[in-house]
């Protein structure tokens, strides 16, 4: 695994993914500045009954798109600090969480949609926060790629109930799971994903009887 | 007469209000959320100029791009983008997109593209039957 380069690669999907949804942000609060200007300037003639209306509206959206904004940019912000220790106790379903947050637009995209189920007995493990985040968006790429043939899709991220792992899994397929297992053996990122896992000590598995992937803490 | 203006961008706030923008600036603008969206219009509508995005889920601008031109040839489309990298412009550019706007466009701005890439259109499309006229007065010996 080229741990550099593989890091960087992750880096750059992550803050691109952010940034794009920035832009878009900045742009819905451009253009709804510039309509208040727009019905403002016909205002002067007194043209517009329902200016307060209108502006009101205006008002709302950008409020909504100023709060997107500070999610993206404190999200962002929470994952370049995951960098700041290369292992420390981390609550694994909150730190998924926030990586989905932050990314869900490239899976978006793909037409996958991504839950995160919850657990009602969360725990925290010690890890190199970093490692597992790239493990999980691999899994995910690995998963969003396996079944690219099925189209619209939905990923469920949940922790295991009988051992400290987590998994991620594909709702539904028309795959038969042999297929499925030889697909994701195949698969360019399942070879990262093993790497990565025999680094950082946790172990990737296949789901067994589901179209998944196990990521066991050790 | 005003001109018919295609609008697509998967962010609906955005298109929602640069389509009040664009109306109150005298252009008629259909607006649509998808790439998909944006195919089927083109094909139903004949429009004096289409404004895509390149960045939407499913069919991405740059694939709705391919197919418009496949079906409206001499439709002009702007491409607006949140990347600020060069490979989607080329790209665009090389399927035939009229010009590539990074976004948040200025507004002026991009009235002014579109106006010069339906001026374009209309001054194209007029040669195209001025030559026809011209053909049936030779052809007949008018």
């Amino acid at each position: 695994m080229e741990n550099r380069n593989d890091k960087t690669a992750f880096f750059g999907k992550v803050t691109a993914s952010v940034t794009h949804e920035m832009q878009n942000v900045l742009a819905i609060i451009k253009e709804n500045s510039g309509l208040m200007e727009d019905f403002l300037l016909i205002n002067q003639t007194g043209d517009l009954s329902d200016i307060e209306e209108k502006l009101g509206k205006c008002i709302k959206t950008i409020k909504k798109q100023a709060y997107r904004g500070v999610d993206l940019t404190s999200g962002l912000n929470g994952f370049v600090h995951t960098t700041d220790n290369a292992r420390m106790s981390v609550n694994i379903l909150d730190l998924v969480k926030k990586l989905i947050s932050i990314t869900e637009r490239i899976f978006r995209q793909k037409n996958v949609n991504i839950s995160i189920i919850e657990s009602e007995k969360p725990y925290s493990v010690i890890i190199d926060p970093l490692f597992f985040q790239m493990v999980s968006f691999l899994c995910i790429e690995c998963l969003v790629e396996s079944f690219e043939a099925d189209g619209a899709a939905a990923i469920d991220i949940r922790l295991s109930n009988n051992q400290a792992a987590i998994e991620f899994l594909y709702a539904d397929s028309i795959l038969k799971y042999e297929d499925y297992k030889e697909k994701i053996i195949h698969n360019a990122q399942w070879l990262k994903i093993t790497d990565l896992c025999r680094q950082a000590n946790f172990k990737a598995e296949i789901s067994p009887g589901g179209f998944g992937i196990l990521i066991i803490f050790e | 007469m005003k001109i018919k203006v295609l609008l697509a961008d998967d962010e609906k706030e955005f298109v929602n209000a640069l389509a009040q923008r664009l109306e109150l600036r005298d252009l008629s603008v259909t607006t649509v959320y998808s790439g998909e969206g944006a195919i089927e219009m083109a094909e139903k509508i004949d429009f004096g100029v289409i404004v895509l995005d390149v960045l939407m889920p499913e069919i991405t601008g740059i694939d709705a791009l391919k197919k418009i031109k496949k079906a409206k040839p001499n439709t002009p489309v702007i491409m607006l983008t949140g990347e600020a990298t060069v490979e989607n412009a080329i790209q665009g550019m090389k399927l035939g997109a009229f010009d590539f706007l990074m976004k948040p466009a200025d507004t002026e701005l991009l009235v002014g593209k579109i106006t010069q890439a339906y001026t374009l259109k209309y001054e194209h499309e007029e040669r195209i039957r001025q030559a026809e006229i011209e053909n049936i007065i030779n052809t007949r010996g008018w």
